[in-house]
């Protein structure tokens, strides 16, 4: 088995070493360690910006003891500075403990001792320099030249390479050798004093092949046309509305007004409006929301790589599974991470992920579904007397105590007597999470389920998430415009 | 951690080996970055986690007589380090394409600015024990409060410094400290079984000047004035913004609109509108780099210019030279650079930010101002931003109070603002002369008359 160099580092004599250290002082511990490459590509109006590469290493150490955590960061992965990290890390879940008022055990779980890697088409390693600029240079010229109303546009490329190593004092030893890539286009379109913006994104896991789809082949081309079409769009006027949300919205929706009530450690610090609620109907019947970041979803919906939320083990050494949320209406269960479930008595999900070695894990979502059901789209938008159809997001953001929500949308049309009307523009849609999901009136059809990748920020950590669902139709939405 | 002269030569030596192994380099510029910091968490109003961690790195930017920008960074500092990301960056320039807008990176520069308190000894070897007081002080704050019934807290305290070279001759250092409290509290109303939470936080740059319990407290009056929530009619109405509201509706954007790349570009709602008169005669804001002991001041920015004081925009007229401009946009405009190069770590180019973004207070009491509203709204946090190239504004108010008769009433639910900032600052009319620090920002209340506000009740 072929290991990074430095991360031989860690093997059987370290191990014991680490346990004796560890021994009657703490009851848990854990180690991340990874070694990483990779390039960035930033162009703007065909010229590059930055052309950029990275090679790092970091390590973090988390320890633990009746209820207090300690954690130490290092970047040096020697002998001495891990056995260093390690007794200030010792040290440090010690003084956590002794100030802390919350008590409690970690339930020992199974070690695991395993490797995992991408096996990409084709490896980021072995594409040189140039083939990945004379990319980033195909998608600028397609938007850059789509239309004279096309301002300014800018493609940023990213990849990254990364050997891991995990383990623990339950016994595990997890290796890990993944390859990410991401892709973003935006445009901007001007005319008669008008700017409208646009953006789109391709991401996964995988090699150089993510870039190769049909999807990603036309990035830029759809970017410059959805800006050109915002370019007619109006202003939207606020009100209540019935409200048609595309996929994309859908799964933003399932995420940011209800995905991270549904995180352990927010229900656990009293932020949730889904505390106490295990259990009880928090949804119409139809309504069926699951978590599911394992690997091996990408040959299902025919693509040659891994989901960008996808993962085959958590950063706590448990592996991904799936999650049912909601099941017909009823709120099932919480994601968890280790501690989370040692406090509520129950399996651990494999939801215990951080944003990179050197930060501690919390609860966090990975692929976010919301299940379809039986309309048809077309005949959904005819049903619709009066409404709005709204297409993709552009961002969205939750009180979480509350769950008061709002989105903002990139594309919508007004709906009259079940046809499509004018565009709008910068729709905004606002409720509270737990009203919206009892005032569903339709769930679309598998024909109609899509996905999107993005990035989730939560206490300062971006992870990689998917979320997505069918077309739903909602009842008595509050639109915001600037009428 | 490797003493300062390990830093010095190997600066030298990074900077040389670029000069001899391309004929064609232009200029380089080495950034060396080092960082010690603690964290410690609350969570549950009960310490959860204690942090340390250090962080260095190095890396290089080289630019050939094309204008092409290969960047590659590390974070081992040894010559066999050094020689990979020179050979990386190398690369990467030969690969890139010309930019004739590339001018030149900074030159030598004899004298800087002295700007002090920037630097705690205490902080350089922060223990966590010596957290202790602040940490107990905060979680009292929300254990004696009857409605309290969580909390999550962090202190953090960082210690860097920097090392500057490039080919010009220019070469600078220098270290810094600063510390954040922070409290989120949330609470719940006994009787109706509504929750709501409230925030604050405060960063300097001295351990002594952080007032734990006060932030708490005011974390937990801002949770308080958040509960009783009610939906209201659509209204056009007075707004009057708390400083924090100053700073996502006024100070923000104007700082993302005034950057020198975004301007250049055309993606800023102030294009065309130097020396024009945008808001009121009560819009004045400056960026000002040279005041001791602030958040956001510095000696030199992030490719090691000398920083300045300037005046952005007067009496509501946007001044002509009030952008914010690095080497490369003051190149292609072809004027002095402003010293706004702003990089966050050696892990990434310099781009253009801030330094201490202030809106300059008025003469009026906050009192008066909210007394002289009949029937209006107190915004304190939206959550959202502004469009930074339309200058649209249409967001969810999540933290608002209704005035009724110049008095702070019910917390608002599912309420929306929708405006253009153009708008919003011409009708800025009264300015309190209390102001408020967040770091880098420095805002006082602004009343903005006659807004459309989108209520959800029928």
């Amino acid at each position: 088995m072929e290991i990074a160099d430095e991360l031989t580092i860690f093997d059987e004599e370290l191990i014991t070493k680490l346990n004796q250290l560890a021994s009657n002082k703490i009851e848990y511990w854990d180690i991340k360690s990874g070694v990483g490459t990779g390039t960035n590509l930033d162009f703007t109006d065909q010229k590059s910006k930055e052309i950029s590469s990275y090679e790092i290493r970091e390590c973090g150490i988390r320890t633990f003891k009746n209820g207090g955590w300690g954690f130490t960061v290092i970047k040096d992965l020697s002998n001495n500075s891990i056995e260093k990290g390690f007794r200030n890390a010792i040290k440090l879940a010690h003084l956590t403990e002794s100030l802390g008022k919350n008590k409690f055990t970690l339930k020992e779980r199974d070690p695991l001792i395993k490797t995992f890697r991408i096996n990409s088409q084709h490896n980021i390693d072995d594409i040189n320099i140039e083939e990945k600029i004379d990319l980033v240079k195909y998608h600028e010229k397609i938007s850059s030249t789509y239309s004279s109303a096309i301002k300014n546009t800018r493609t940023f490329y990213m990849d990254g390479h990364s050997n891991s190593v995990f383990i623990n004092s339950f016994g595990s030893y997890i290796y890990q050798d993944l390859s990410v890539l991401r892709m973003f286009t935006l445009a901007y379109a001007q005319k008669d004093g008008i700017l409208q913006r646009a953006v789109n994104s391709v991401g996964g896991i995988g090699g150089f092949e993510i870039t190769k789809t049909e999807k990603a082949s036309k990035l830029s081309e759809k970017t410059a046309k959805e800006a050109i079409e915002l370019l007619d769009a109006k202003s939207p006027v606020g009100g209540k509305f019935t409200v048609i949300m595309d996929p994309k919205l859908t799964g933003t929706f399932i995420h940011e007004a209800f995905g991270h009530a549904a995180e352990a450690d927010t229900v656990l610090n009293k932020e949730s409006i889904l505390e106490g609620k295990i259990g009880e109907k928090v949804a119409i019947e139809d309504i069926t929301i699951y978590d599911d970041p394992t690997m091996g979803q990408g040959k299902k919906l025919n693509l040659p790589y891994e989901l960008f939320g996808s993962y085959f083990v958590d950063d706590e050494g448990i592996p991904s599974q799936k999650t049912i949320i909601i099941k017909d209406g009823i709120l099932n269960n919480y994601l968890h991470s280790l501690e989370t479930s040692s406090r509520m008595d129950i399996a651990p999900n494999g939801h215990g992920r951080a944003s990179s070695y050197t930060a501690r894990p919390q609860v966090r979502m990975g692929i976010t579904i919301l299940e379809p059901k039986d309309w048809d789209v077309e005949e959904m938008i005819k049903d619709t007397k009066k409404g709005i159809l709204c297409q993709d997001f552009q961002y969205g953001y939750t009180d979480p105590t509350t769950g008061n929500f709002q989105f903002k949308c990139k594309l919508s049309y007004k709906i009259e007597n079940g046809e499509r009307k004018e565009l709008m523009r910068d729709v905004a849609l606002s409720g509270m999470t737990l009203e919206v999901l009892n005032k569903i009136s339709a769930i679309g059809n598998q024909d109609s389920f899509s996905f999107s990748d993005g990035m989730c920020g939560k206490g300062g950590q971006g992870v990689r998430v998917c979320d997505g669902g069918p077309f739903i139709r909602a009842e008595d939405i509050t639109i915001g415009g600037l009428g | 951690m490797e003493d300062n002269t390990d830093i010095f030569s190997l600066g030298k030596y990074g900077l040389k080996l670029a000069q001899n192994k391309s004929s064609n380099m232009k200029c380089a510029e080495i950034f060396f970055g080092k960082n010690k910091y603690l964290n410690i968490e609350v969570e549950e109003n009960s310490v959860k986690n204690s942090e340390i961690g250090t962080d260095r790195g190095v890396s290089i930017r080289i630019i050939d007589k094309r204008g092409s920008l290969g960047f590659a960074y590390t974070n081992k500092l040894d010559k066999k380090s050094i020689d990979k990301i020179v050979n990386l960056a190398l690369k990467m320039m030969k690969a890139g394409t010309e930019d004739q807008d590339f001018k030149d990176l900074p030159p030598h520069y004899q004298n800087y600015p002295t700007v002090t308190g920037l630097f705690d000894d205490n902080l350089r070897n922060l223990e966590v024990e010596e957290t202790n007081e602040d940490i107990e002080d905060i979680i009292k704050v929300c254990n004696d409060d009857d409605l309290a019934i969580s909390q999550s807290a962090n202190f953090v305290s960082h210690y860097y410094k920097k090392y500057i070279f490039n080919s010009n001759g220019l070469e600078v250092n220098g270290k810094e400290t600063i510390c954040t409290i922070s409290s989120n509290i949330t609470v719940k109303d006994k009787i109706t079984g509504e929750t709501s939470f409230g925030y604050d936080w405060q960063a300097e740059r001295q351990k002594m000047k952080l007032n734990a319990t006060k932030i708490a407290q005011n974390a937990l009056e801002d949770a308080k004035r958040n509960l009783n929530r009610i939906k209201i009619k659509n209204m056009k109405a007075p707004i009057i913004l708390t400083p924090f509201g100053v700073i996502s509706l006024i100070l923000s954007p104007i700082s993302s609109a005034i950057n020198g790349e975004t301007f250049q570009y055309k993606r800023s709602f102030l294009v065309d509108k130097r020396d024009e008169i945008i808001g009121s005669k009560f819009l004045n804001v400056e960026d000002k780099a040279l005041m001791n002991g602030l958040a956001g001041s510095s000696s030199f920015d992030g490719e090691g210019v000398p920083r300045k004081n300037k005046r952005i925009l007067e009496n509501g007229k946007f001044l002509n030279d009030g952008l914010l401009h690095n080497s490369y946009t003051a190149g292609k405009e072809g004027i002095e650079n402003t010293g706004n190069a702003s990089r966050g770590s050696y892990s990434s180019i310099p781009a253009i930010g801030p330094t201490n973004f202030i809106m300059n207070p008025g003469d009026q009491s906050k009192q008066e101002m909210i007394k002289d509203v009949r029937e209006g709204i107190i915004l304190d946090y939206t959550g959202d931003s502004p469009n930074i190239a339309t200058g649209d504004f249409s967001g969810l108010i999540l933290h608002g109070n209704l005035i009724i008769n110049g008095e702070i009433k019910e917390s608002l639910n599912e309420t929306m603002v929708g405006i253009n900032l153009l708008d919003l600052f011409s009708k800025i009319d009264a300015v309190s002369k209390e102001f408020k620090i967040f770091g880098a920002y420095c805002a006082p209340y602004v009343r903005i008359e006659n807004v459309q506000i989108i209520g959800a009740a029928h």
